[in-house]
């Protein structure tokens, strides 16, 4: 299938099981988003997805086993955006997005080309303005967006984000979104996690909700999986439930 | 609108022309420092004849090709060697305040220059050379063994094994120095001091290649030292192998630094500050930064030796000099460094 499969995911540290038996599958141009409480491990399954963990089981894209891929191979067909980046040098914009390009260029230095490829991608999130700006005084919502643009840079097949959404304000969050939505409708598969399942629900074809150590609660469509009976489940936490043109929205009773 | 995008374009052509100036001033400074420095010094090299100069068989002729000229060789080799090296170390391990120095390297080639002095003695000086070497070598490998905890290598583990090693070897310098005879404890005490008056064309063929070697092998790497510096994670994601090639960036730079100070002595400050020069002066971008801290390096090496030779009626060790120009100089880069990053 054309698109990312994951099939028994495991991991463990130590005795510690942190994820278990995580299988699902997302084609191109889908959307999946990974929710549970603070700690359930959905940066570890990110991890495991991306093999900078070694996870159990198997993860396929486009068919291919990751595991047998090198880290080169592997970053062609897949991006991350991880949930933060300590900057150490004050690196230009350009320079940082065009760093996506190592997988294609391996030991060369970035040609005219690459980084016409990097301006457009910086284009495509619309911040193309900060190209030339020192990435170290990029506000939160800006930096976000500029190491979306390197991901995408990196031409993958499918893109990881950790928290895309967090530490932005109200509107940044959409911006992100609308843009993750964007990028996932050229055909990417797009897999993100996420805390708020109103966001969530907004964008994704399929949501995998998780409660503390890896126990997948359930993985499908938002409106399958979100429901009040879960949500209490998971979070423990009283809700009420609107539905308005379709859509459902879900707030806690205080 | 039409005067806009004219200020722009000149704008833009400004910024063109200033970074092809500053890169064409980077480029030639190493050369022209290295014709002041070969006209400068005590005795007055006559200059009048080139052919007189380079063929007859005059004192001029063997002051300028014997001892100048193979110091001026070393000088160059040294800086360019610390320059990239400290750039590369840095950069690898996205921190700005460690140096090749930081890793072990002047500590464990100091031992092994003791070592080699007190077994053999000083007349089997040319054993002190590989002896430095090998124990700048070994210094940095248990600083990079060290440095692994529980898998994981960090910036910061890093930066604290080199603490312990470099102490380590501090120590097992000065229990050799107390247990040798006096003679050998001058000798290695005058080994150790940084300078680069008893340099000779044999020094420059023993440390050249293998310095030599080292800076072109960073040259190689620069793409892949800059991605280095993104984080373990987003390198890796981005196709790096973090843990080999960040390895291989520093056994480069420690063979590049390992050599030279081995002919030289401990020469400090330099491989700290080359590279925020460099970074003051063209910034950051990765492209261009390792190269020019190459020429920067060598140039910095050539002005401070050449002060070590004119400034006072005898040599002062350029080492001392460094020092002396190093700590203040880091100092304000620092300083400003840090308002413009933040």
């Amino acid at each position: 299938m054309s698109g990312i499969e994951a099939i028994e995911l495991c991991f463990s540290y130590g005795n510690n099981m942190i994820i278990r038996q995580a299988t699902f599958e997302l084609q191109a141009g889908e959307i999946l988003s990974i929710l549970g409480p603070n700690g359930c491990g959905k940066t570890t399954l990110l991890k495991c997805i991306n093999m900078l963990l070694k996870p159990e089981g198997k993860v396929l894209v486009d068919n291919i086993d990751l595991r047998t891929l090198n880290a080169r191979d592997l970053a062609m067909l897949m991006g991350y955006v991880p949930q933060m980046h300590s900057p150490g040098f004050p690196y230009r914009v350009i320079d940082v997005v065009v760093s996506g390009r190592t997988p294609q260029l391996g030991f060369s230095v970035p040609s005219e080309k690459d980084y016409e490829i990097a301006r457009n991608a910086l284009v495509r999130v619309g911040v193309s303005h900060l190209a030339d700006k020192f990435y170290t005084q990029l506000s939160g919502g800006e930096l976000k967006l500029v190491l979306i643009a390197r991901a995408l840079v990196q031409e993958p097949k499918v893109l990881l984000l950790d928290e895309p959404t967090s530490h932005l304000d109200f509107k940044n969050r959409i911006i992100v979104l609308k843009i993750l939505r964007e990028i996932a409708d050229d055909g990417i598969a797009v897999i993100m996690s996420e805390h708020d399942p109103n966001l969530a629900s907004l964008v994704s074809d399929k949501v995998l909700l998780m409660r503390s150590k890896g126990d997948i609660v359930g993985y499908g469509s938002p409106k399958e999986i979100l429901t009040p009976d879960n949500i209490v489940n998971v979070y423990g936490l009283n809700i009420e439930i609107f539905e308005r043109g379709g859509s459902r929205y879900i707030f806690p009773i205080f | 609108m039409a005067s806009v995008e004219y200020i722009q374009y000149s704008k833009q052509s400004l910024e063109f022309l200033r970074s092809n100036l500053t890169r064409a001033a980077l480029t030639l400074s190493p050369f022209i420092f290295l014709i002041i420095y070969l006209s400068v010094g005590k005795y007055n090299v006559d200059f009048s004849s080139l052919h007189q100069l380079l063929f007859s068989d005059s004192i001029d002729r063997t002051i300028f090709l014997n001892i100048r000229l193979p110091r001026a060789i070393e000088a160059m080799i040294f800086g360019a060697s610390m320059g990239i090296s400290g750039a590369s170390v840095q950069t690898t391990l996205k921190n700005p305040l460690v140096s090749p120095y930081f890793l072990g390297i002047s500590s464990g080639a100091a031992f092994g220059a003791a070592l080699s002095i007190a077994i053999f003695g000083y007349k089997s000086f040319f054993l002190v050379q590989p002896a430095a070497i090998l124990f700048a070598l070994v210094a940095v490998s248990l600083t990079l063994g060290l440095s692994k905890f529980r898998g994981q290598f960090t910036p910061v583990s890093v930066v604290l094994a080199g603490i312990i090693v470099s102490a380590l070897f501090s120590g097992l310098l000065s229990l050799i120095q107390i247990l040798v005879e006096p003679e050998k404890t001058q000798t290695i005490v005058a080994w150790m001091i940084g300078r680069l008056y008893t340099i000779t064309w044999a020094d420059v063929r023993v440390s050249a290649p293998l310095a030599i070697l080292g800076i072109l092998g960073l040259l190689y790497f620069r793409w892949r030292i800059f991605v280095l510096s993104m984080g373990d994670e987003e390198a890796k994601s981005l196709g790096i192998n973090v843990e080999r090639e960040r390895l291989l960036v520093i056994f480069l730079a420690s063979v590049a630094t390992a050599s030279v100070v081995s002919v030289t002595g401990i020469i400090g400050w330099v491989c700290l500050i080359a590279p925020h020069v460099t970074r003051f002066l063209v910034g950051s971008d990765p492209k261009v930064m390792l190269p020019a801290s190459i020429s920067v390096g060598a140039s910095f090496m050539l002005i401070a030796d050449m002060l070590s030779r004119t400034i006072w009626n005898f040599e002062i060790p350029v080492g001392i000099i460094t020092t002396i120009i190093g700590a203040p100089l880091f100092l304000y880069l620092m300083r400003r460094a840090l308002h413009e990053w933040h």
